[in-house]
């Protein structure tokens, strides 16, 4: 399952499979011209998903991609090699949804909890569960509301089923709540 | 000609199964594409071996009838035809295993990004899907039901037993994390086109990854016995484009965003 990897010059399953690779190959039409553009381009790939991504802050009325920028740098402080990880992922998802939404301009943002290394697996109940207990943790430690922790409740809002939040809020407020808060 | 009748007269039931079909459906994902050739390739082997295990068997039969060669021969000792006979079976399994790994561990690999999660939750006997990637509250979430139309009740056209009231809308060409549970006893989330079954296991999440390449309806059912009504639990898959599908849950949410407010 490759992701849309043009460097990649052997053709994978999924690659051959595709049928007409219309995303693909606007992505692979617009990016040189980008490049062109920006004048370095070490900085190419960083500073593309910035610009393209500021545009799209300022159209969306929701705040969700900028809250997410300050909490990915609130966090790369607490939690070092994980948070690398994730922002790579993240900066890698957000590329591909900016460049869909300059072309489209849906309403919403495609966008979700991105795949956690720590959970390699087919089972993904404690990657929810890890997602909830951190949001709350996150929630202790630097008060209600703050911005840093939306993405986790983002995040464990994806991956959980609804009745699953509900019981453990329920449990959590009579204190029986059975992970470490 | 009958088998020509069912090909071309039935009403084209999209990705679903046909009357009297031998082959699997059409694949949608790569992974099913891979399900397919992984199923050719083997069956290269499997062929081969029928003949060359019939050709024995038949001339055994036939140069050791009792009547044309009452006395077999006696052979019980021949070191070259036990080492080809070994060494041979040996390394056929091996060109069977090694695409068939390859397989089983790409349809495994969750390390891709998905874009979009939706969560199947079964129930005795309706499925519930939850779309939360939009959420601002844990209140607030895009779920609606998904019930089977009853026997005596489709339109024409409509496949018996696999229409369902509300279908699953998904992007096409989209990674997508499908999450897998139940909230009663265990059901199965099956659609054969995109080459995904996944059980529902309670109080366990299971993820499965998806990449519809095609946009189309596709149709599944529930593969793991769950009651009484384990007949009339299908599933029903369409696969939009990803504007559509951006306006489509758009417009869902907008009803209820108003009543809680976006953030
Ligand atoms: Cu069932």
């Amino acid at each position: 399952m490759a992701e849309v990897d043009s460097s990649k010059p052997p053709p994978t399953l999924s690659e051959q499979y595709l049928l007409k690779e219309k995303e693909e190959k606007l992505d692979m039409g617009t990016k040189p011209a980008e490049e062109l553009e920006v004048k370095d381009p070490a900085n190419a790939t960083s500073e593309e998903v910035a610009t393209e991504e500021n545009p799209v802050v300022a159209n969306e009325s929701s705040g969700d991609p900028s809250d997410e920028a300050t909490s990915n740098a609130g966090e790369s402080v607490a939690e070092s090699t994980q948070a690398a990880a994730e922002e790579n992922s993240e900066t890698a998802e957000q590329d591909d949804s900016g460049d869909k939404e300059v072309e489209e301009t849906p309403e919403i943002k495609i966008e979700t909890a991105p795949a956690d290394f720590r959970f390699p697996t087919t089972n993904q109940t404690r990657h929810c569960f890890t997602r909830y207990i951190e949001y709350h943790r996150c929630v202790a430690a630097k008060g209600e509301g703050a911005p840093e922790c939306d993405k986790f409740a983002k995040y464990y809002r994806a991956l959980c089923p609804g009745e699953w939040v509900d019981r453990w809020n329920e449990q959590r407020e009579n204190g029986t709540f059975p992970g470490p808060l | 000609m009958i088998v020509l009748e069912w090909r071309f007269l039935t009403i084209a039931p999209c990705d679903a199964a046909e009357p009297w079909q031998l082959g699997s459906q059409d694949a949608a994902t790569p992974m099913m594409q891979g399900i397919i050739d992984l199923h050719h390739d083997i069956f290269f082997f499997l062929i081969l071996i029928l003949v060359f295990v019939s050709r024995i068997l038949v001339r055994a039969l036939w140069h050791f009838h009792y009547k044309k060669n009452p006395i077999p021969q006696r052979i019980v000792h021949g070191t070259t035809i036990e080492i080809l006979r070994t060494i041979f079976p040996s390394i056929i399994p091996m060109f069977i295993a090694i695409p068939s790994f390859a397989l089983l561990y790409s349809m495994d690999e969750v390390v891709v990004d998905p874009a979009i999660t939706i969560k199947a939750i079964g129930h005795q006997w309706y499925r519930t899907y939850e779309y939360s990637d939009y959420n601002s509250s844990d209140e607030q979430s895009l779920t609606f039901d998904s019930y089977t139309i009853p026997e005596d009740d489709p339109e024409l056209g409509q496949s018996r037993l696999l229409e369902v009231d509300n279908r699953v809308v998904v992007p096409a060409k989209t990674h997508l994390r499908i999450i897998v549970t139940p909230a009663d006893v265990p059901h199965s989330w099956a659609v054969p086109s995109s080459g995904v079954k996944c059980d529902a296991v309670p109080g366990r999440l299971n993820q499965t990854s998806i990449s519809v390449q095609r946009e189309g309806v596709y149709y599944g059912q529930c593969s793991e016995i769950c009651g009484t009504n384990h007949a009339f639990t299908p599933i029903v898959v369409e696969a939009v484009s990803r504007k559509d599908y951006g306006s489509r849950v758009s417009n869902q949410l907008i009803p209820q965003t108003n009543q809680t407010g976006e953030a």
